[in-house]
């Protein structure tokens, strides 16, 4: 089962080193804050910048969440092509749905 | 079992490398997930755009106060689980098992708050199909948002609910020394999969309760 490795074995920890105690609870400090202006900016009349706002802010939040609480800054790289890829493909997915949608002319029927 | 008898399989030089395999497997799932509820935010787009004023409408009548509480909950429970790798990887064990219970708790909560909110919509006759009871211009296109509603947060419920779940196995087994500083994927995995419901519910957020609540 636990054969001899032909190869030296890499002994450190697995993972890439724990993020500081501080780190953490600063992010979720900036994550808490971030939903206090989320919420305080709905309730303000900025008309289409209402949804850009919101949107905006909650690309911030699950960048904070995906580069520190998920520690996609400091792992192996190709987890942050992985995780890119699985927001490409969305980007892609909802980008051609609205392309569609916006500009096509409603057709009537012929009858 | 005992994380210091834990052996590396032969397909794996060391440690690490099965670290790797393990975490980028569970990344390539992730991102099956992200396209599962992308769908579902793809139809909520374009619905939206073809409904705005419904919409805006459907989501006034949202419980905004609690949606607010639950998106704390789950953020800070993201944090608890976070904070709960990175003490085993520093060698703890009683308070990993404590921040992961919390964890677990803070997952619960947010159940049994949605749970009022649906019971709420349910006495308010916002439930298409089996309790609607909205009258107005504006009915067709809120049954349409309500819709989309209990398709994205069933799901995501769905899927707090597999994490709670995973998260009382992983603090009964952290308390029971499976892992340590050497050896902790399956919880750094069971946590990544919580982080992604957590972001899931940070766009579900903006999208179902604060669409038109200016003015």
């Amino acid at each position: 089962m636990n054969t001899p490795a032909a190869r030296p074995q890499r002994s450190h920890g697995s993972g890439p080193r724990p993020p500081s105690l501080g780190g953490n609870l600063w992010t979720l400090l900036a994550l808490l804050v971030l939903l206090g202006l989320s919420a305080g900016s709905a309730l303000l009349e900025l008309g289409v910048f209402n949804t850009v706002a919101n949107l905006g802010i909650a690309v911030a939040k699950a960048l904070l969440v995906l580069t520190i609480f998920m520690r996609l800054k400091t792992d192996n790289a190709l987890l942050r092509i992985v995780a890119s890829a699985g927001f490409a493909w969305l980007a892609v997915m909802i980008a051609l749905a609205l392309a569609d949608v916006l500009t096509r002319a409603p057709l009537l029927a012929p009858w | 079992m005992n994380a210091r008898l834990h052996p590396v399989p032969e397909q794996f030089d060391d440690p690490v490398q099965q670290r790797e395999a393990a975490t980028l497997g569970m990344w390539a799932f992730l991102a099956t997930e992200i396209l599962f509820f992308g769908v579902l935010f793809a139809g909520y787009t374009l619905c939206r755009v073809r409904f705005p004023d419904a919409f805006a409408a459907g989501s006034r009548h949202t419980d905004m106060l609690l949606g607010t509480i639950e998106t704390a909950v789950l953020l800070t429970s993201s944090c608890a689980v976070a904070l709960s790798v990175r003490e085993v990887q520093l060698g703890g064990r009683q308070l990993a098992t404590a921040l992961l219970g919390i964890t677990a708790a803070l997952g619960a909560s947010f159940l049994v708050m949605h749970g009022f909110e649906y019971y709420a919509e349910y006495r308010e006759g916002l439930i298409p199909a089996v309790h609607w009871t909205q009258q107005g211009v504006y009915a067709k296109g809120m049954e349409i948002f309500y819709c989309l509603y209990y398709f994205i947060t069933l799901f995501h419920s769905l899927h707090v609910s597999i994490g709670v779940v995973l998260l009382i196995v992983m603090a009964w087994r952290t308390w029971h020394r499976a892992y340590d500083a050497r050896y902790h994927t399956p919880l750094e995995l069971t946590a990544l999969y919580w982080h992604l419901v957590d972001i899931v519910w940070i766009f579900v957020y903006p999208l179902i309760y604060l669409v038109g609540r200016a003015g």
